[in-house]
């Protein structure tokens, strides 16, 4: 068994036009799937299927993602006090989507509500949330499950168990 | 004569040319303008435009400014260090989680995006209810972001916070978006649609209204594919 690569080959089911070029050149048959994505585990990183794939469908992600920016505080909390209104802004949308008479009101409403909460995810994003896999996302995690909280425990523990950490800044 | 640039997406109104392929006659003063003047790239009225000062100036200006700002000792300006959970709100933890949902779909992590879809909603159902249920309640939430956003951008460019930087920026311009669609809205009322759709962008949260959409996301230039359209529903079900 190989040493797990730095990289995987991913496919773009977007873009990928089934020329199956990628079937035969891979050498240990990570792309040869029913399930249309790369075999993660059994991808070896080599490129070969990138280099042959004519609808350019597959690129190289990296397994472990890079350390992130260290947040300073009067940033965090900047970003986070924006975020916070736009919540309370889409809590309000929502109840006008619920009680709308018109199909104008129904429909500005439903718009502003997305609009609020794609903005207040993009702000909490950069509050250090950037990847799924980095070491916030671990501590927030942990936090959680060290709550009497039953329900957010169990879930926090099972993406624990899932989620792997970057290698980033080592912990104090 | 002078110009007149779109706070939301950068379109520049110039006076001495007009837009003769509108109608509007070169020399046209921005104050003539019709009162219902959407921008020619993203739809915003009127009051969305600020007029454009010299922008030399204003340049050295900034430098200048910037040359003045204290650069605070690195040990005394903490980054944030453990307690996580006190610090955030659940409506915070649930705009965390449905984000992080999102970056998991995209490295198709579908397990993990169901799980951090779930803590979203749970989050979101245990925040506090309001009952606030009005666009003018809303609007005065708006109006106080409209006017934090100059510290915001001071301090993410002091610590030198690119993607802080980045997130405010178009947090700003699809806010003053949704201030200058609300006013259209409230001069309008049942007309205001007439005809037209709704768009949002995925990525940033832009508005659109109306029916041609512009090529690539006038705030964050992402291709039109992720503007999605909002469907009506049961009124008052
Ligand atoms: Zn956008």
């Amino acid at each position: 068994m190989n040493r797990q690569s730095e990289f995987h080959a991913y496919r773009d089911i977007e873009k990928c036009t089934k020329d199956c070029i990628c079937l035969y050149v891979c050498p240990t048959g990570a792309t040869d799937t029913e399930t249309g994505q790369v075999d993660f585990d059994k991808c070896i990183g080599c490129g070969a299927c990138i280099n042959a794939c004519p609808s350019r469908a597959l690129l190289l992600l990296p397994r472990i993602y890079p350390e992130q920016q260290q947040k300073k505080e009067p940033v965090l909390n900047v970003v986070r006090s924006l975020a916070q209104s736009k919540v309370e802004q889409e809590k309000i949308m929502d109840n006008i989507v619920k009680n709308a008479n018109t199909d104008a009101e129904l429909i500005l409403a439903k718009a502003i509500s997305k609009s609020n909460r794609i903005m207040a995810e993009d702000l909490m994003r950069e509050g250090g949330f950037l990847l799924p896999q980095s070491n916030k996302v671990r501590e927030f995690l942990e936090d959680i499950s060290k709550t009497n909280d039953e329900f957010s425990v169990q879930i926090a523990k099972k993406l624990m168990n899932l989620l792997k950490v970057s290698n980033d800044e080592k912990k104090k | 004569m002078a110009k007149y640039v779109c706070s939301v997406c950068g379109f520049i109104y110039d006076e001495e040319e007009g837009i003769p392929e509108k109608g509007i006659k070169p020399g046209t003063k921005f104050e003539d303008l019709p009162e219902d003047f959407e921008c020619l790239w993203c739809g915003a009225s009127k009051d969305a435009f600020d007029i454009d000062n010299d922008q030399g100036d204003k340049k050295e200006e900034n430098e200048q400014k910037d040359k003045n700002v204290e650069v605070e000792d690195e040990n005394i300006v903490k980054s944030e260090d453990g307690d996580l959970l006190s610090k955030l709100s659940y409506e915070q933890m649930s705009a965390l989680c449905s984000n992080l949902a999102k970056g998991c779909e995209k490295q198709y992590l579908t397990e993990e995006c169901t799980l951090f879809l779930e803590l979203a909603k749970y989050y979101k159902d245990k925040a506090k209810k309001v009952e606030d249920c009005s666009f003018e309640e809303m609007e005065k939430l708006l109006k106080s972001d409209i006017e934090k956003y100059k510290d915001a951008n001071e301090i993410a460019i002091k610590y030198e916070d690119r993607g802080a930087l980045r997130s405010i920026v178009w947090s700003e311009k699809v806010s003053k978006m949704i201030n200058s669609i609300l006013k259209q809205y409230n001069d309008d009322k049942e007309k205001f649609l007439n005809g037209k759709n709704i768009y949002v962008c995925e990525i940033c949260g832009f508005i659109y209204v109306g029916n041609e959409l512009p090529k690539v996301c006038p705030v964050c230039k992402v291709t039109n594919k992720k503007l999605h359209k909002i469907e009506g529903g049961v009124i008052n079900e």
